[in-house]
């Protein structure tokens, strides 16, 4: 490309650009160009592959992070992991996978790192002017798109919990995506908050590098060791989903006794039937505190100088406050009207979690929290996406129809939510959300109408 | 591959892997200065119903596509070559072709030869190959998936097959014209027959630009 002044955009014609060149936004421009489409992709770090880079400056990777859905479950389904790879591969390679993805679909000439978009605006009816964050010196870079998927991911703003007396403690405090460092751990008396799979996880290394690990949890949480019946878990409650709906439910209470049993027995069990909230899916969480080595505790009430008082009146003196309390969506390029977002909830309302109601050519990828594989479900997103962008261009009559039905596929899904915590306003039931990918796809694939 | 499809596989038992014999030659290995490595080029994947599996096309095909500018490489699947046998039958010795697929550093043309075409088109349904090529294919499905990401395709038979089931059924699935050439289906790896018939390919992949 040539160079552009900031005043005049470049026109870059039939074009889509996409933001972010983590997991979702290499799955998009696969997708996009696999369907004929020129696409740029934007993405404000230097390197690619998004959280699973440590060299991201917003990595939330903490020590010896591994996946916590299996191979088979995570895998992009058109181009499986190494079939020698662990049940549950690690970070680092996860990255070496999407680095090959990237690889070998040629999608990096097509990424400009160091580019951070900082706004898009609607023009020319459904045209969008994209504004490239100027690097040092320069001025900002205006470019105009037929469409934009913004692949930004979610997992990158803390989400930071008040108590009182929290900005006066004398110990140390680090969000979970700040613990790089597992030598941080050792010999400290360390207080972790938050169960989810960050909390567990963090838990289980300070077990066995601290001198100590208080866990700290507002409620319970559905727990999951990482294998079942001899598979590994997901894989094995993903099966059961083939099965009749009278069978399911028995087969998968049958699957699931030893686990809910020894939760209970723990006293780290939720309340209620196993949901479609994400479970924390850890194999050494239950061992550890069956041993000691995790105590677990409710919730914080304040913090007094070197002190920890929980909300049940006991104390403690951590060296280190871990804050695995997760993460809050953040949208810095594009207007929150334009993503359905309202009021004080930094959550989005979008038609089947990825088309926004107010533009036909914006659409998110990979903002839901399946409870299970993400990289599945943004393939499939984004071949929606895709096609939804070719049927628009080539036959408007069907292509109106197909908004009326995405308004109603996502009538029923709000209908249903799906966890019972702020956080899980992302959270979808795999099973239902892919059955209504899979009848949006239908859709869009049907041959027109002659 | 549709949703569906995905879904299907995701929950049913994936073959139990295999090491698997690799063969491969790159456009670097012919020292020869006038031939390079071409970019835009598509690497090319073999695979044959032959019991020798990869070492088959050792003797003329990878050395001849790598002339091409193209990596070329070939895989044994389960029971083949070196590759250890192991259970599983089309399907397994698919999933083999597709983890090979994988492995090959670029979007990666499939060859198939004899059975080899029915593991190449299954590969095809699940894997977005470059083009697909059936080489006097046997036992295709009579209704193969569609190839993902809608890659050309390419069916050649001997002259002596033109009539043959086989090659029929191929050809009607994927409602393409098989290509012929001159010699016998058992002759494709040297000799002036397989020659011609690895030239005819060449040609037919650089006039689809993959
Ligand atoms: C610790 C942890 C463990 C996880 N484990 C699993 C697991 O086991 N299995 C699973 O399926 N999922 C897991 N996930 C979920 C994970 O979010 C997805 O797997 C996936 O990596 C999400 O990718 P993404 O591309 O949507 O987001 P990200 O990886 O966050 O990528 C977003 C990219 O966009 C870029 N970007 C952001 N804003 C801009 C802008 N304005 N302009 C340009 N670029 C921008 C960022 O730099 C980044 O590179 C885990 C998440 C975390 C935090
Ligand atoms: N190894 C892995 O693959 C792996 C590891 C980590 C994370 N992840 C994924 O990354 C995402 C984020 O996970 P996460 O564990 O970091 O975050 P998370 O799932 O959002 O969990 C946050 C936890 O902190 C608690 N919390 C939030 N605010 C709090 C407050 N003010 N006071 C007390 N507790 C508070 C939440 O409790 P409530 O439930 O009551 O809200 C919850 O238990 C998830 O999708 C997860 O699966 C994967």
């Amino acid at each position: 490309m040539q160079e552009y002044s900031s005043q005049a955009a470049y026109d870059r014609g039939e074009a889509v650009c996409v933001i972010g060149a983590g997991a979702s936004g290499l799955i998009a421009v696969k997708n996009l160009r696999e369907n004929g489409f020129e696409v740029d992709c934007y993405e404000r770090d230097t390197v690619l592959g998004g959280l699973w880079n440590p060299q991201n400056q917003h990595s939330p990777l903490y020590p010896n992070t591994h996946l916590v859905t299996s191979r088979s479950q995570t895998e992009i389904p058109d181009f499986p992991m190494p079939d020698d790879w662990p049940d549950y591969p690690s970070a680092s390679q996860m990255l070496t996978y999407l680095t090959a993805y990237a690889k070998h679909f040629g999608l990096s000439e097509h990424i400009w790192y160091g580019s951070e978009i900082s706004a898009i605006e609607p023009v020319e009816g459904s045209r969008f002017e994209v504004v490239v964050k100027p690097a040092a010196g320069n001025a900002a870079r205006r470019l105009r798109y037929a469409a934009v998927i913004v692949a930004t991911g979610h997992h990158w703003s803390p989400n930071l919990p008040s108590y009182p007396g929290l900005d006066q403690f004398r110990g140390s405090v680090l969000h979970s995506s700040q613990l790089k460092d597992p030598s941080r751990l050792r010999g400290k008396h360390v207080l972790v908050i938050g169960g989810g799979n960050s909390g567990a996880d963090i838990a289980c290394e300070a077990a066995v590098n601290a001198a100590s690990c208080v866990h700290s949890v507002r409620r319970g949480s559905w727990h999951l060791p990482k294998y079942l019946g001899g598979e590994p878990a997901d894989y094995a409650l993903a099966r059961l989903g083939s099965r009749p709906k009278f069978l399911r439910r028995f087969l998968t209470d049958r699957l699931l006794k030893g686990p809910a049993s020894l939760a209970a027995r723990m006293g780290v069990a939720a309340e209620g039937r196993p949901s479609a909230e994400e479970p924390v899916r850890n194999g050494r969480y239950m061992e550890h505190v069956g041993d000691g080595s995790i105590q677990r505790r409710g919730e914080v009430a304040r913090f007094d100088g070197f002190d920890v008082s929980f909300a049940d009146g006991a104390e403690m003196r951590p060296d280190l406050v871990v804050l695995a309390t997760g993460y809050r969506p953040k949208f810095t390029s594009v207007e929150p009207r334009l993503l359905g977002i309202e009021g004080d909830s930094p959550y989005p309302k979008l038609y089947a979690r990825m088309f926004s109601p107010r533009m036909e050519t914006l659409a998110v990828a990979g903002l839901v929290e399946p409870g299970v594989g993400v990289l599945p479900i943004v393939h499939w997103q984004t071949h929606a996406i895709a096609h939804w962008l070719l049927v628009r261009k080539s036959d408007p009559e069907r292509a109106a129809n197909f908004r009326v039905q995405v308004r109603s596929e996502s009538e029923q899904d709000t209908a249903r939510p799906a966890g019972s915590s702020p956080r899980h306003q992302l959270a979808v039931d795999a099973e239902v959300y892919l059955a209504s990918l899979g009848r949006i796809i239908d859709t869009l694939e049907q041959e027109p109408a002659k | 591959m549709s949703l569906a499809a995905w879904v299907r596989r995701a929950r049913t038992p994936a073959p139990a892997p295999v090491k698997r014999e690799y063969a491969f030659f790159e456009p670097a290995d012919l020292f020869d200065l006038d031939i390079k490595d071409d970019p835009e080029a598509s690497p090319v994947l073999c695979c044959t119903g032959d019991p020798a599996g990869a070492s088959a096309f050792n003797a003329l095909w990878l050395k001849r596509i790598a002339t091409s500018g193209r990596y070329a490489a070939a895989v044994s699947v389960r029971g083949q070559g070196n590759t250890p046998a192991a259970e599983g039958g089309l399907e397994a010795r698919a999933h083999d072709l597709v983890q090979a697929a994988v492995n090959v550093p670029r979007q990666a043309v499939l060859i198939g030869h004899k059975e080899g075409a029915a593991w190449a088109a299954l590969a095809a349904g699940r894997y977005p190959a470059a083009a697909l090529v059936l080489v006097s294919p046997e036992k295709v499905p009579k209704q193969p998936p569609t190839p993902v990401g809608g890659p050309p395709v390419l069916i050649v038979v001997a002259e002596s097959e033109t009539q043959s089931k086989e090659a029929q059924t191929a050809a009607d699935a994927y409602g393409i014209t098989p290509l012929t050439f001159a010699g016998s289906r058992d002759d494709v790896f040297k000799g002036a027959g397989a020659e011609g018939l690895l030239d005819a390919i060449l040609s037919w992949l650089a006039s689809k630009k993959d």
